[in-house]
């Protein structure tokens, strides 16, 4: 075995390892939950309830034998350069109806941190518009004519708008490599809201350089200026477990990396001669522009044999996110209907295996809470249709036969299951403790206080978005078209009425869950109620959920010190909105 | 210097046209296939319900 070998085999024991422990896990909880739902008399509810929970806990599993993996190793060692580099670089910012005061101060702040490398030159950044807001549409112009100004940037930066948002986000890249990109042997794209240290982009670059293979470098963004109780939630899971389980999929990966659609570098010549997409044939939902083109492209680039990588260690590199959880679902709505519209794409020709897969596991994270739901669903009305309990069933013995009770087998399940959510993150907290990470949360004790509030946090919101995650599935299923809607940024707060007005409809069903359980299978309403009960007040949480937070918990490494392109970002911002706020009074 | 307290004063447009313009270095994107259009095409064709063309038996 070669050298060039070795890597490729661990990916492969990697792959064998996680998913036979996924399975036997599934398979155990199938057997558990049989013989447990058999303790009554067997039935064809207790087969499909048992179908349910392997189908349930196999996706569980994957997710928690993931992190595992992620614990076993160390990000790979990668030959540090120090020398010039001599490749363009165009650093590409798609937006779309966004607050251009905010993404032009990022852009100035990145450009500043460009240049104190000494490498400013060698990047340029475009501004590629897609804003079908004319108002905001005339405040980019002017704010774009202030960039160049405060920046000295012409001829180093660029502003397009399109007439025709045609292809959306992918069909904006590809407008501008179709006009510009041989300019440039790599681009870094980024989203409006990101923000990269300018020695991250240069790293980028010489790691580009480093392997003429690498078609895509994806760095792990890390959530930053998150203020409301969800955000900083959010904010903490990210910037706590995501590199633990990044660095699972990527040992899984292999080659065959991910594209999450921006903070990523990619070989131009590459990417065009891969990732122009086709129109899908038929209508939206399933049909039409690809939405989710990110992991698409990756798969085109892995079909093209190009490598497609994600460095965790590459630090310096931010985004933002939701602020509430509607805000969270509504940009879930949008992925949920690109991930299955990703399955008119699983038999494309050429595709690698995994591409196929991951394809796959981004449909399955949206239909997976549909099975817990056909589970509980099933379990309510599992007794309109179990037999009769025969306390007889042996021919001429005169004496009753007691089914033996298997609640503890339930009890075992639901402790597998509960193991399978919490021991992933816990596991990473000691790894964290162990290795002097806790450090950049607060210190041990405040990173496991802020582990457990978090898992309690995220057990009372899983109902919540189970049901969202549902309603999307089931719309996308009937054929609606959750359209391009711009992202809401900046302050999330929501009225008691907001949140009312978007989640009456939980409330009704939980309320509709628990009566029928009472009704049907009142010994189910305890097991029900850590899932009813927060649907029940899921209008409190959600309200509750988007005000701003200011607990010492959940503090992550950006709140105790800011990032140096962050501090750069806020003082052109302040300045900014101090210019923006005297001309609109003069 | 611009003032751009007073963007009336310019015909932003044209100065944002101008001094944004992208270079002008075209790359080709060739359309990649993703539609496996012959097994669509081919095999699902066969199961799909032909109800409205079916010829009558009998009379």
């Amino acid at each position: 075995m070669g050298a060039a070998d070795a890597p490729q085999t661990r990916v492969y024991v990697t792959r064998t390892l996680t998913l036979t422990a996924s399975l036997l896990a599934a398979g155990l909880g199938f057997i558990v939950f049989l013989q447990f739902g058999a303790s009554d008399g067997f039935d064809a509810f207790d087969v499909l309830r048992a179908v349910l929970i392997f189908a349930s806990t196999f996706w569980l599993a994957w997710g928690a034998f993931t992190a595992l993996a992620g614990l076993t190793t160390r990000p790979p060692a990668v030959p540090r350069d120090a020398g010039p580099i001599r490749a363009m670089t165009a650093v590409l910012v798609p937006v779309y109806n966004e607050d251009p005061v905010a993404t032009f101060a990022r852009i100035a702040a990145m450009d500043a941190s460009l240049r104190a490398t000494g490498f400013g030159e060698r990047f340029h950044f475009a501004i590629l518009s897609d804003t079908r807001n004319d108002e905001v549409a005339a405040r980019e112009r002017i704010w774009f004519l202030r960039l160049l100004a405060d920046t000295h940037g012409e001829g180093r930066m660029f502003y397009r708008r399109r007439t025709s948002n045609k292809g959306r986000k992918a069909g904006n890249i590809e407008d501008f490599i179709k006009r510009a990109g041989a300019a440039y042997k790599y681009a870094i794209i980024l989203d409006a809201d990101s923000l990269m240290e300018g020695a991250t982009m240069v790293e980028m670059v010489r790691r580009m350089e480093a392997a003429p293979d690498l078609g895509l470098l994806q760095t792990l963004p890390t959530i930053i200026r998150a203020k409301s109780r969800f955000g900083r939630t959010m904010q903490f899971a990210g910037s706590f477990y995501s590199p633990i389980f990044a660095r699972g999929l990527a040992m899984m990966q292999g080659r065959t990396g991910p594209f999450w659609g921006h903070n990523a570098i990619v070989r131009m010549h590459a990417f065009a001669e891969s990732c122009a997409l086709p129109e899908l044939s038929g209508k939206p939902p399933f049909g039409g522009h690809i939405l989710s083109h990110d992991y698409v492209e990756a798969a085109l680039l892995a079909r093209a044999g190009w490598t497609v990588r994600v460095d965790d260690d590459l630090t310096g590199s931010y985004e933002e996110a939701p602020e509430n959880i509607i805000d969270h679902a509504k940009r879930d709505r949008r992925w949920c209907q690109g991930n299955l519209q990703h399955s008119r794409l699983l038999l494309a020709p050429g595709l690698k295996a995994w591409s196929r897969f991951v394809f796959l596991q981004g449909i399955l994270a949206y239909i997976a809470p549909g099975f817990w739901l056909a589970f509980l669903a099933a379990s309510i009305a599992a007794p309109l249709f179990a037999p009769p309990i025969d306390y007889f069933p042996i021919e001429y013995w005169p004496f009753p036969v007691i089914p033996v009770s298997q609640v503890s087998k339930a009890l075992g399940l639901a402790v597998g299951i509960g193991g399978l959510l919490f021991l992933p993150k816990m596991l990473i907290l000691l790894d964290a403790a162990l290795r002097g990470r806790t450090r950049r949360f607060g210190g041990t004790i405040r990173a496991l206080q802020s582990t457990l509030t978090e898992l309690l946090f995220s057990s009372i919101t899983a109902p919540i978005f189970l049901m969202f995650q549902t309603r999307s599935v089931l719309q996308v299923l009937r054929g609606a078209d959750g359209g391009w809607p711009a992202q809401t940024r900046g302050d999330g707060t929501l009225s008691f009425g907001d949140a009312w007005a978007a989640s009456h409809w939980i409330v009704t069903t939980g309320g509709v869950v628990l009566v029928m359980a009472q009704w049907l299978s009142p010994q189910l309403v305890p097991w029900l109620l850590p899932v009813a009960l927060p649907m029940a007040l899921a209008p409190v949480i959600i309200a509750w959920s988007s005000r701003a937070s200011t607990s010492a918990l959940f503090t992550v490494e950006t709140e105790l010190a800011a990032a140096p392109v962050m501090l750069l970002a806020d003082r052109t911002l302040t300045r900014w909105q101090d210019f923006e706020a005297d001309a609109t009074a003069a | 210097m611009m003032d751009l307290a007073k963007p009336e004063q310019f015909d932003l447009d044209r100065l944002a046209e101008e001094l944004g313009a992208l270079p002008d270095a075209p790359l080709a994107m060739p359309v990649q296939q993703l539609e496996s259009r012959p097994v669509t095409g081919g095999l699902l064709s066969l199961l799909r319900p032909r109800f409205g063309r079916m010829g009558k038996a009998g009379h």
